[in-house]
């Protein structure tokens, strides 16, 4: 056999395969109806009448400031939270930042908020904008920005088919990501709904939620702080002027 | 590599019991994972809403789980995921190997994933010359040490800080220490070099998405991003009872399962990749493989009771809360899935004939149901499983196992005190002649150890008072008091 037939022959297997599994789900779905009306009956007389299934409720709880219950649960994950008034401001804390961590080389996404704060950094550190392995893995810091944040729970939402942020966002040691305060949503339930208003086709190839740095408890439950991914997480929000 | 099977649990049990170490770090799994459960799921306004949610979702996709594993099947492919299909472990572990050899990869990581151990797929790699790395940081010390997961959260939880030092001093060849940041720091550096040169990477999924094709995977190390976004091809291997319709019912789930694992209100990442990249200039794999896989779990939906073992989140929940697990861990209960939902699952997987103990490995005290955040019944099903040890026991079916084969005598007895029970007479004079029969064995009262003959003269019946004492039959009956005229001092 070349290669071609083989493909296909493994092709024709694996329509078999899928037959057979749904033909099982199916048969064993079958087997269990007497048995299911038995236990829906016990169930009515149990508790009255079933309840229907209905749609998740997004709760609109009472809107304490967003930008403060969003840092108070990032610093809760042991993340840093800086609110600035307008994107010359972002620029300096990240130069700040740059400074602080002595960081030589910075891997930045392509989000148009991250390219425009870059822009006004003043630093001779290296910039990488459009970062592969293995340069990546030298970088100090990657700067992204965030299509969505998420107040409850202190979350980055990146969505790729806006931003190309996979690896800057997750190699590099230290992650500084700027948002603006519009993109604040108070509960994960709005964005996931949000996302799903895109539409099928809409979604993005990949989203990534974010909180807080990488950690882990594998030995003996002992928190440690950037296994894998950054060890610190720096969320800068744009407020605009007259931020609290 | 000696790990016990679930066929001799009760030995297996027994062994673990005797080691203080183990059930130390037991102890502190429960405490420490148990408090940080209780405070996180009061920061929910309705948990009890949010866990009916949840069992409520799960049922309607199982009670369609063909239509919408067929949506989710379409969904992923238009977006360009490539689909395969498995019946069973053997045929997930054979097209893993097919498709690393149609891409010519050798080097390949791992994210922690119970499918994956569920079929043994790194011992399938490693004989075909593909032996991968697992990368989350405990599945990386137990497969240093060549041992098996036993935690469905943290697989290494049965090791001490200082087993895993000198584990990595053998193994990599750094300085023995006490500081979990420099032994995590060990892990990060020489698992970056592995994740540079992986052509491959295998990750499990936590959910998959009928409407969108979408699947998730939670993890709080990064090393599943790492996995899934820097190797040319992805294959993920899921579970058919994976499945929930809507995008939206994320909320449900990502509420509970982080909350009843680990007492976190989110982990640090999730991961939700739908399809393979647009174009070549897009970060991630070329290749994007899911591999669906059946291996027992549709034949779990023949019955309502056994269906819900299908709606289980892996939280770990269970585990934390049973007593058993707590005295005994994980290894005890042979099989990649331990503590109640083990006992439940296993059977179910492997065949109850080779796991006929672990439905009796609970007290059936009922904590595993009120912690699980899907509200499985686990006793329920322990019972079930117990009727089908005990039918196959009759039928000569199942493997006549201890304790199984306890059961035999305990059938006997129970014959005979149902004989005797039921014949008012031969029951009086039957308590009479025990009466005069128990004098060798009562000291002080009690038939206990402090006997001991008991033991000696009748070793069914010794079982009984091997850890607590008997109460002795009364003097008098109550029927003898009530003809003396117990009915008229009223």
């Amino acid at each position: 056999m070349n290669d071609r037939e083989e493909k296909l022959s493994a092709h024709g297997q694996n329509d078999e395969v899928r037959r057979d599994i749904l033909a099982a789900i199916r048969r064993h779905l079958t087997a269990s109806a007497p048995f299911d009306a038995v236990r829906a009956e016990h169930h009515a007389q149990e508790s009255g009448a079933h309840a229907p299934l209905a749609p998740v409720a997004v709760t609109h709880a009472p809107v304490a400031a967003p930008i403060a219950r969003f840092h108070e649960a990032l610093a809760a994950v042991g993340g840093h939270c800086v609110v600035v008034s307008d994107d010359r401001a972002a620029a300096e804390t990240v130069q700040q930042l740059i400074e602080q961590k002595q960081a030589q080389r910075i891997a930045v996404s392509d989000a148009p908020l991250v390219q425009k704060v870059c822009a006004q950094i003043k630093s001779d550190a290296l910039v990488f904008a459009q970062t592969e392995p293995p340069a990546l893995f030298d970088c100090d810091i990657g700067i992204t920005s965030a299509q969505w944040a998420v107040a409850e729970t202190g979350t980055l939402v990146l969505e790729s088919d806006c931003e190309r942020h996979r690896l800057s966002s997750l190699v590099p040691p230290v992650h500084v990501a700027i948002i603006e305060a519009a993109q604040v949503r108070q509960t994960l339930g709005e964005v996931l709904h949000a996302i799903n208003e895109q539409g099928p086709g809409g979604l993005s190839r990949t989203v990534t939620f974010i909180t807080g740095p990488s950690r882990t408890s594998d030995i003996e439950l002992t928190l440690a702080i950037g296994v894998h991914g950054p060890g610190e997480l720096y969320v800068i929000i744009i407020a605009g002027e007259g931020h609290d | 590599m000696n790990q016990p099977t679930s066929e001799t649990f009760d030995q297996n049990a027994r062994a673990a019991l005797l080691d203080p170490q183990l059930r130390g770090a037991l102890r502190n799994l429960a405490h420490t994972f148990g408090e940080r459960r209780k405070v996180a799921i009061t920061t929910v306004d309705d948990w009890e809403g949010l866990r009916e949610r949840a069992r409520a979702i799960k049922d309607e996709t199982l009670a369609h789980l063909d239509k919408y594993l067929v949506d989710f099947a379409d969904n992923a492919a238009r977006a360009g995921a490539q689909i395969h299909w498995a019946r069973d472990g053997a045929e997930a572990c054979a097209l893993v190997i097919r498709l690393l050899h149609e891409r010519q990869a050798t080097q390949v990581v791992k994210s922690k994933s119970m499918a994956t151990e569920e079929i043994h797929l790194n011992k399938a790699l490693e004989a075909a010359g593909l032996a991968p790395v697992e990368t989350d940081l405990g599945e990386w010390i137990i497969q240093l040490a060549d041992e098996t997961p036993s935690h469905i959260v943290v697989p290494a939880i049965h090791k001490s800080k200082r087993q895993i030092a000198e584990l990595f001093a053998e193994k990599i060849g750094i300085e023995p220490t006490d500081d979990v940041a420099v032994l995590t720091g060990a892990a990060r550096r020489i698992l970056r070099q592995r994740f540079v040169e992986a052509e491959a990477g295998i990750s499990g999924v936590n959910f998959g998405v009928a409407e969108t094709g979408t699947f998730l995977i939670l993890e709080n190390e990064g090393n599943a991003r790492l996995t899934t976004s820097l190797p040319k091809m992805h294959i993920a291997l899921m579970g058919i009872e994976k499945i929930i319709p809507r995008l939206v019912d994320l909320d449900v789930f990502l509420k509970l399962l982080p909350r009843s694992g680990t007492g976190q209100r989110l982990t640090s990442y999730q991961s939700l990749i739908t399809g393979v990249k647009r174009s070549p200039e897009d970060e991630g794999p070329e290749e994007v493989h899911i591999i669906l896989m059946d291996n027992g779990r549709s034949a779990m939906l023949g019955h309502p009771v056994t269906r819900q073992s299908l709606a289980c989140i892996r939280c770990g929940a269970c585990l934390n809360a049973c007593p058993v697990y707590q005295q005994i861990g994980g290894h005890a209960y042979g099989s990649v899935y331990p503590g109640p939902i083990g006992a439940v699952i296993t059977p179910q997987l492997i065949g109850i004939g080779k796991a006929a103990q672990l439905p009796y490995a609970s007290s059936l005290c009922g904590a595993c149901r009120e912690v699980c955040p899907v509200k499985i019944d686990i006793p329920e099903l322990l019972l079930h499983l117990r009727a089908e040890v005990a039918e196959g026991t009759a039928r000569g079916t199942a493997e006549q196992t201890r304790p199984v084969k306890h059961k035999l005598v305990e059938h006997l007895i129970f014959r005979l005190y149902a004989f005797a029970w039921s014949r008012p007479m031969l029951y009086e004079w039957g308590a009479r002649l025990l009466r005069v029969l128990q004098r060798p064995v009562v000291r002080d009262g009690r038939i206990g150890k402090a006997s001991s003959v008991m033991a000696k003269l009748a070793p069914p019946l010794g079982a009984w008072t091997a850890w607590r004492d008997a109460r002795p039959f009364a003097p008098r009956t109550f029927r003898e008091q009530w003809r003396d005229g117990l009915a008229d001092k009223k």
